[in-house]
């Protein structure tokens, strides 16, 4: 669909659903009879995309992700708050004198759903499954571990190569579940085909293009899923999602339009939520492009932008502006760190400072077909009129646009970041250290101070003084103006009355064994 | 009777470079877009490291022409080579959407006959007068309104207000495939109506005014049965030729539709193979929708000369 197509069909959807909520109304059986969690039915998840693979290590796509959860489930996760890292297959560690050695305690009595119980010589492989695939996959994410070690069939021992404090915030992610030593027997591609793990739920098929199912895993060690099954059907229009929850034939609807979130909150038997999440939205400005080495001219943009109206016009005011280069939802988010904010006065000041006065003629890199992105473009447009930088919008569909991005061919563009670990160094080492791989986020920022702060985190495992190198960190990037922080949204699902127990952490995963369906 | 259906091995034989032009094509324009798979499939992580690393295991780092040759050798073999994004054969995803897409087309072929038959015949039983007009409002309004928003009005009356009928899907057996496709395929016979009933319409007028009709008229004949014994064959024979244009022009409607109604055939992979410039996908897909419309062209000579025995494509070539 083009875009103008794809905004036609929105407004009409828009108009129709608000007929319908004119003549709908009333008649909502919300039978709130006989609390307690129900037992059995099949939860039916709607979303646009389909899975495209359960190897958990190399896979890179949320909604993949969200299933393997269910199945495989590592030794440590993270708490519902997203900010902490609760034992979860692993019961508790010990640090040696040297923070080099993290010996695991493994919980006694989990098996894998085909019965067999789970050993340390599984968690083993597993992890160094994961280490292995090192560039090609999620294996980065293990680069400090040197070994990992049978103890004894129910411990393990992890050496490291330097001191590094995220490790167990790395061992929650996915890609470090556990799975059968030596994929119990069959090839890595068999195994993932019909992947097992230790989790609530079993893996039961794949239709391409249409469904993905798991169903509740009997031999649960935790506490049983109330669910018998839970599918995921691919329903790509965001208007015929929408319509499926309201009419009952789906249970959630995975992330409904903003546009039509209003409307569905309203609608009978239809219950709106949003959830806290690490999503943050902002401007890159390319570095090496001129004029954006200059400081100056990146906060002058940076105090030129109102991010109040940016919420209201693109999130429909379901958001907040950004104040930070963390979200609210990553440890050690810090709000008092002097980040521009909605300044016109102090925008010109900034400008007048700079190198380009009178101002200048510049290009802003967005996807085609994302709304969103076209909404904020065009408000930047307006605002950046009035410091006499002429703003032109170049827009690429997705693929097309991330290519232009690595090759360094933008001006100004607009990206977000979600947190896959409750630790910020995912996100720190991504974004401030060149070393990362992606020239900090394709921005070329690269100030010495800020990467040693980031390299002095990694290696501090005292809470409170990582804390304060992440507020230093968090200060000097506002002060730097490397990125325009824009704002935070939260997730959103709709589903039916009937849907309880559903829950998202800030990392967007949710435990589907606390879900049951009311009849 | 096979001297008249002669035609049909050459026109098979024409299609061969008809379809190498295909491949052609489509192998170079989805090359030409900008942006590599590697890029799609590592999402958010992608550093222009891991890019390289990735584009090199799934050999797309080597020189265009040689992927293209690939390509080529591994089709004659009957090879469609292996989804970019689910490391899959493209062979086993394309045969899991084709039966979809063609249910759909068949369904809403048979749907749109079923409306436009008796349409056709009610207004041409009485050219001008109020049925007959109002046949004709009928099919302005399906020309008019563009088919997504029909099957947004047909999911609101029959599925969210009626809950007659499911809001997209496709269900999991055969009799709910056919259920779930219903609507979607009203939608696309609503469409394709139009201009069925246009052209039964007028031939229908010429047909009742023609002697013969007359003499049948004159021998008692009336009706229903006149209709259609002796003025429906007869009347067809136009209309044959455009169901036949329209199927090829619906192929691409039903791309569209298969989006709304969340009916995982060809376009719905189709679409999500462009995004994620899954190569193979793409080509597979395209192949086959170029074998779909030159097949539905042969397919309607043959049924345009079965139905009419003055017809002699073989001759006429000759």
């Amino acid at each position: 669909m083009t875009r103008s197509a794809r905004m036609r069909f929105t407004a009409i959807a828009a108009l129709a659903a608000a007929a319908l909520a004119a003549c709908g109304g009333g008649g909502a059986d919300s039978t709130e009879a006989g609390s307690g969690p129900v037992n059995g039915g099949d939860l039916t998840i709607a979303r646009a995309q389909d899975i495209i693979s359960m190897n958990k290590t190399t896979t890179f796509d949320n909604d993949s992700i969200y299933v393997m959860e269910q199945i495989m489930e590592p030794l440590f996760t993270v708490s519902a708050d997203g900010t902490k890292v609760e034992p979860w297959l692993a019961t508790g560690y010990q640090v040696s004198d040297d923070k080099l050695t993290y010996t695991i305690n493994l919980r006694q009595g989990v098996t894998f759903s085909t019965g067999q119980p789970m050993t340390a010589a599984d968690v083993k492989f597993a992890l160094d499954e994961d280490t292995k695939t090192g560039a090609d996959g999620w294996g980065y994410i293990n680069a400090a571990i040197a070994s990992v070690n049978v103890v004894d069939g129910n411990t393990v021992a992890i050496k490291l190569k330097y001191a590094w404090a995220p490790l167990l915030a790395d061992l929650s992610l996915f890609s470090n579940g556990i799975i059968p030593n030596n994929y119990g027997g069959k090839t890595a591609d068999e195994f993932y085909q019909a992947p097992v793990g230790t989790g609530p739920f079993v893996w039961d098929s794949w239709q391409k293009g249409q469904y993905v199912k798991v169903t509740a895993n009997k031999t649960y060690w935790g506490s049983k899923p109330h669910l018998d099954s839970v599918t995921w059907n691919v329903v790509p229009d965001a208007n015929t999602r929408k319509l499926q929850v309201q009419s009952g034939q789906v249970d959630i609807d995975d992330t409904p339009d903003w546009s039509s979130f209003t409307s569905l909150k309203n609608a009978p038997g239809v219950n709106a939520q949003t959830f806290k999440s690490t999503y943050e939205e902002y401007v890159t400005f390319n570095e090496q492009r001129t004029p954006f080495a200059d400081a100056h001219v990146r906060r002058a943009i940076s105090y030129a932008l109102d991010r109040d109206a940016i919420v209201k016009t693109v999130l429909f005011g379901n958001g907040t502006p950004a104040n930070s280069l963390f979200s609210p939802g990553t440890p050690y988010y810090d709000q008092n760190n002097g980040a521009p904010t909605f300044d016109m006065a102090q925008a010109k000041k900034e400008l007048a400072q700079s190198s380009m006065p009178n101002g200048f003629t510049t290009t802003i890199l967005i996807n085609s077909g994302n709304p969103n992105e076209a909404s904020i473009a065009q408000i930047m447009q307006a605002e950046l009129q009035q410091l006499g930088i002429t703003l032109t919008i170049r827009q690429l569909d997705p693929t097309a646009n991330k290519q232009s991005r690595l090759k360094s061919d933008f001006d100004l563009t607009i990206q977000s970041w979600t947190m896959d670990i409750p630790d910020p160094d995912e996100w720190t080492t991504f974004v401030v250290d060149p070393s990362g791989g992606s020239h900090s986020a394709f921005s070329y920022y690269a100030n010495p101070a800020v990467i040693a702060l980031n390299k002095q985190a990694q290696a501090e495992t005292d809470d409170a003084k990582r804390g304060q190198l992440y507020a230093q960190l968090q200060k000097q990037t506002s002060q730097d103006s490397f990125l325009a922080y824009l704002y935070y949204a939260p997730y959103v699902f709709a589903m039916t009355d009937k849907v309880k127990g559903f829950a998202v952490t800030p990392l967007g995963n949710y435990h589907l064994e606390n879900v049951y369906k009311t009849n | 009777m096979p001297d008249r259906f002669r035609f049909i091995p050459a026109r098979l034989l024409q299609s061969i470079p008809v379809l190498f032009g295909v491949t052609v094509l489509v192998f170079f324009m989805v090359h030409l877009l900008p942006g590599d798979p590697a890029v799609a499939i590592l999402g958010q992580t992608a550093t222009p490291d891991r890019v390289a690393a990735l584009s090199h295991q799934l050999g797309l780092d080597q020189a265009l022409w040689r992927q293209y040759l690939l390509f080529l050798g591994h089709l004659c073999q009957g090879n469609l080579g292996q989804s970019i994004t689910y490391q899959r054969p493209v062979s086993g995803l394309v045969l899991q959407a084709i039966p979809v897409t063609l249910s759909l087309l068949l369904f809403a072929l048979v749907l749109s006959l079923l409306i436009s038959v008796p349409l056709a015949g009610l207004a041409a039983s009485a050219p001008g007068r109020a049925r007959d007009l109002g046949v004709r409002f009928f099919t302005l309004l399906g020309q008019g309104m563009p088919q997504f928003w029909i099957g947004i009005m047909l999911i609101l009356l029959l599925a969210v207000n009626l809950r007659a009928f499911p809001v997209g899907g496709y269900g999991k057996t055969w009799p709910q495939h056919w259920y779930y496709l219903f609507l979607p395929a009203l939608t696309l016979a609503i469409a394709m109506c139009p201009t069925t009933i246009r052209s039964l319409r007028a031939s229908t007028i010429d047909v009742l005014a023609s002697d013969y009709v007359g003499t049948a008229r004159s021998k008692g004949a009336a009706g229903i049965s006149l209709f259609r014994l002796h003025v429906l064959r007869n009347a067809a024979i136009p209309t044959v030729s455009i169901i036949g244009v329209n199927l090829g022009y619906l192929v691409g409607g039903a791309l569209v539709i298969e989006k709304v109604f969340a009916v995982p055939g060809l376009g719905s992979l189709m679409i999500n193979a462009i995004f994620a410039r899954d190569f193979p996908t793409i080509q597979a897909v395209s192949l086959f929708v170029a074998v779909f419309v030159i097949v539905v062209g042969i397919l309607t000579d043959v049924v345009y000369t079965a139905v009419d025995p003055r017809v002699d494509i073989s001759k006429e070539r000759s």
